[in-house]
Formats: structure tokens, sequence, C-alpha cells
């Protein structure tokens, strides 16, 4: 209990830095958008306010879940692979005799954490792309209804792939051992990724609507402009060789992953962004007030968080 | 105390499992406490209709309702009856008429649990058919309409929940389902089948409603 209640955060600077810099960010955005509204009324900022106020409670949650205590974490991380998996199926038209299949998919999502939580990373490595990948199918072809097979064994393989293997990395940040002279650890790297991922949304949003001229995908996503995604990358390197200290890396390496995860940020953001196209849905859900569901926030999270881990892992582990 | 048991049931325990585990997206029902008497009328897939409606009522006037439930189906022993009757403060009916014993006829249980002041819960639907499919209303809606026209009824739209139970299936596989409210509504007319018909027009325009939010 007293190990459970003991606040880590305390005991380490560099995190407590960065906890103090998301509140300050948070704190101007917030005083920004209540000033301009005040000297213009008449701009409609109601969609940035409400997502301001999101963040607000999101970064609060994510601090108190997973820079607070470790353990927590991997429950709670384990849960956003939960909502965005449930949220993503349910949008995909299973036929009903993939029932079981689903429901095992389902118990696939805390063995994967769990996995992560002991430190066995050959088992979790392979754990939904080997082992997930034979069983699924089988179990679909035991229940016998052949007709739209294929497509039920590709669409939850993908689904588990893109919202519990690729999230499960975040997890496993916090599972890597420890580093000598690298007092942040896991909570660093995670802290890292998802504060520079989030920050490259924002960026290349702001980037976008600021400069934005040139779209660069059209067809999928209008409003992506090859300003905001040029203006997104820079700022993200910047910000991150600014945040260096969080990592173990050197600082070549970090502006490295830095440009990776703008890169990859951008990928998850546009490849979410095709299948709600697809799907035919603006937003995934309504769970988040001016986001959407939960997979609109975590889309780009799906990619930068298997990109950077895996770098690091091969550069500092 | 029964008060209480449906209160840490529905009101708590159920609602959050609902919510977090199986995805239900509830809307809000504090409209309900300002509204006396009310006869809900929802589509009907899956048993977790009834919880998830339950789980929605607001805790102050929960056991102040009571879902209609088939006897045939819950009340088959004595022992399953009692728990229905107790756990979900349901109201067992026959699914048929039956004239020669008013008695046991369904519509007059119904009418004097209303005159007890008790709220309903109804499936116009009667059974649960095949998931995510709307079946014609049954009449009986309108005879108890009919019959008391001073109460109103709460069209209530469900979506999803036939997916993650659907029929002739025990196990649930969690799935992001709505439950939407309509306005507390009165009947316009006295005549049974225009009431039946109207009662269908308000959960249909709650399904268009939900689909165009998708």
């Amino acid at each position: 209990m007293k190990e459970l209640l003991h606040l880590k955060i305390f005991d380490n600077n560099d995190i407590l830095t960065v906890v103090a810099l998301i509140f300050g960010i948070l704190t101007f955005a917030t005083v920004l958008f209540y000033v301009i509204g005040v000297l213009k009324p008449n701009a409609n900022l109601t969609e940035l306010k409400s997502r301001t106020k999101s963040w607000w409670v999101m970064a609060t949650v994510f601090i108190a879940a997973t820079i607070v205590n470790t353990n927590i974490s991997y429950i709670a991380i384990g849960f956003l692979s939960f909502v965005a998996f449930r949220e993503l199926y349910s949008l995909l038209d299973f036929r009903q005799s993939d029932r079981r299949a689903i429901f095992w998919a389902f118990i696939a999502i805390p063995i994967q954490y769990y996995l992560a939580y002991i430190e066995w990373y050959g088992a979790f490595i392979i754990f939904i792309p080997v082992v997930m990948f034979l069983i699924l199918p089988l179990r679909l072809v035991l229940k016998g209804n052949t007709e739209g097979i294929i497509k039920s064994m590709s669409l939850l393989q993908w689904t588990l792939m893109l919202t519990v293997f690729g999230i499960s990395h975040m997890a496993y940040l916090l599972s890597l051992p420890e580093i000598d002279g690298f007092l942040s650890g896991g909570r660093g790297l995670l802290l890292f990724l998802v504060f520079l991922t989030e920050i490259n949304d924002v960026m290349q949003f702001t980037w976008g609507k600021l400069l934005g001229k040139h779209k660069i995908i059209p067809k999928v996503s209008p409003n992506k402009t090859w300003e905001g995604f040029i203006g997104g990358i820079i700022s993200t390197t910047i910000i991150g060789y600014f945040l260096g200290f969080l990592t173990p890396l050197s600082t070549e390496h970090v502006l490295l992953v830095s440009f990776s995860i703008a890169i990859s940020g951008f990928v998850g953001d546009i490849v979410v962004s095709s299948i709600k196209r697809d799907i035919g849905v603006k937003d995934m859900g309504t769970s988040i007030p001016g986001h959407g569901g939960v997979l609109d926030r975590i889309d780009s999270l799906a990619y930068t968080a298997p990109v950077f881990f895996h770098i690091v892992y091969y550069i500092a582990y | 105390m029964h008060k209480l048991i449906l209160q840490v049931t529905y009101s708590f325990l159920l609602r959050w499992f609902l919510k977090l585990i199986v995805g239900v997206k509830f809307d809000d029902a504090t409209f309900l406490k300002n509204t006396k008497q009310f006869i809900i009328v929802a589509n009907h897939n899956s048993h977790l209709d009834t919880m998830s409606l339950m789980a929605a009522m607001p805790s102050e006037i929960i056991h102040m309702v009571k879902p209609v439930a088939a006897g045939d189906h819950f009340g088959k022993t004595k022992f399953k009856g009692k728990l229905t009757n107790y756990f979900v403060n349901a109201l067992l009916i026959k699914r048929g008429r039956d004239k020669e014993n008013p008695e046991n006829d369904p519509i007059n249980q119904m009418i004097k649990e209303l005159d007890k002041g008790y709220s309903l819960i109804l499936f116009p639907e009667g059974t649960r058919g095949e998931p995510e499919k709307e079946q014609p209303l049954k009449k009986g809606i309108g005879i108890v309409l009919s019959e008391r026209p001073d109460i109103k009824y709460v069209p209530v739209y469900m979506k999803g929940m036939g997916k993650a139970l659907p029929k002739n299936d025990g196990l649930i596989v969690p799935f992001n389902s709505i439950l939407k409210f309509g306005e507390p509504t009165e009947v316009e007319s006295t005549n049974v089948v225009e009431i039946v018909n109207q009662v269908e027009k308000s959960i249909k325009g709650l399904k268009e409603k939900t689909a165009n939010n998708r």
C-alpha cells in the first residue's frame, strides 16, 4: 500500500519539469482562447474550446495513470486498447458467426498487456502477430460459416494489430530494463512519446490552419496540407530536441526519433482517416468532446508507439 | 431495502459494467424524475435491453419502474420467477390474452400496476427476434394506453445490444451500443390501432435521428 501511494513523480525533476510544461501549455491555450473570445466575439471557438477542455481531462488522466504509478499504467493503457478495439470493430460489420473469435480477440488484450507487465519480450512481440494470427482464423473456421470468412479473418487481425499490438508498445516502454545514469526510465520515454505525438498533431493542425495552401492528400483528408506537414515535422523535431533529457539517447538520435515520430504520427492519422471515409463516418465515436472517439485521438499513437519503441530499443537497449 | 438493492444493482454496478465493458452510451434520463408516471416503449433485441433501460433510470425512481416480461420465459420455475421479480422488479405476464381469467389477463395486470402508481417498461415487439431488426408492434400497448390515456409514453430506441448479446446466445461480446430517449408523449387518439401506429412512428423517428448522428 505504501508503495502504491508513493508518488514517484516527485523523485524525478526531469519528469516534473515536463508535467509542469504540459499544464503550462494547457493554461496558455485556455487563456488564449478565452481572450480571443472576448476580443472577437464573432470568432467560432466552440470546437477549439471543447478540444482544450478535453485535453485538460486527458492530460490529467494520462499523468495520473502513467507517471504517478507504473503498475496502474499497464491497466490504464490496456483499457485504452480495449476501448479503441471495441470502437473500431463495432463499425466494421462483422458477421454474427464471428462473435466467438471476436471474444477471443478481446481476451488477447489482457494477455498482451500481462506479457508486457512481466517483461517477457519474446512472447510480447510475437503474441498478436504470430499466436493470435494463427489461432483466430482457426476459431472462425471451427464455426463453419465460410461465406465472407476471408474478410472476417483479415479485419479481426488488422483491428487487433492497430489498436492492441501498436498501442501496447507504450506499455512495454515501462518494462524496459534500467540503464545506469538514466533516471527517468520507461516513464520518461513514455512521456516523451505521448507528448511529442500529441504536440505533433497540434503542430500539424496549427501550421495547416496558419499557412496551409497545398493539399497533400485531398482524397483522404482534405484539411491536410504540405505546409502543415512540413511545419509540423520541423516544430516536432525541435521540441523533441529540447525534451531529449527524457531519453537515454544522444543528440543525433533524439533528432532521429523526433523526426520519425512526426512522420509516423502523420501516417497513423491519415490511415485512420481513410478508414473513416470507407466506413462513412466523420468520427470513430463520441466519447471525447471535440475530438470524437478514443481512436480519433490515439490514431497517431498506434503508429508512433511501435516506431519509437523499436528505434529506441535498437539504439539504447 | 428492496429499493437500495435495486439502486446498487442497476444504478451503480450494472450501469458501470454496461458503460465501461459492454460499451453502452446512455442518454440523459433525469427528465424522467419530472414525469410522474410513464410507460417506456422500446425496440427489443437482447436481454441487455431491460438491463440497460433499468440502468438508465434515475436511481430515485428505479423502484417505481417495472419491466414487463413474458412469464413463460422468466417464470418457468417458481424460483426463477421469484428471482426475476425481486432483482428485475419485473411484472411477469402471459403472452396471450386470457378472457376467462381476468386476474391473469396481461392487459388487466399491467393496468393494475399502473393504478398502483408504477411506471412500466414495455417491449411492444413482443420477442427479441433477429438481432438489429425491428418487428411490427403488438396491440397490447395500444389497449393499455387507450384505457389510461392520461399516462404519457416515452419512446426509446436501442442499437447494438442485439450484437453484444443476441437471442439464443449466452455470451456477452462487448459492442458499442446506444440508448436514446424520446420525449414523454401523450396519445393522440383513443383508437387502439392508431395508438400503436403513433408509438411505432415515435420509435422509428428516434431510429432515424440516431442513424443521422452516426
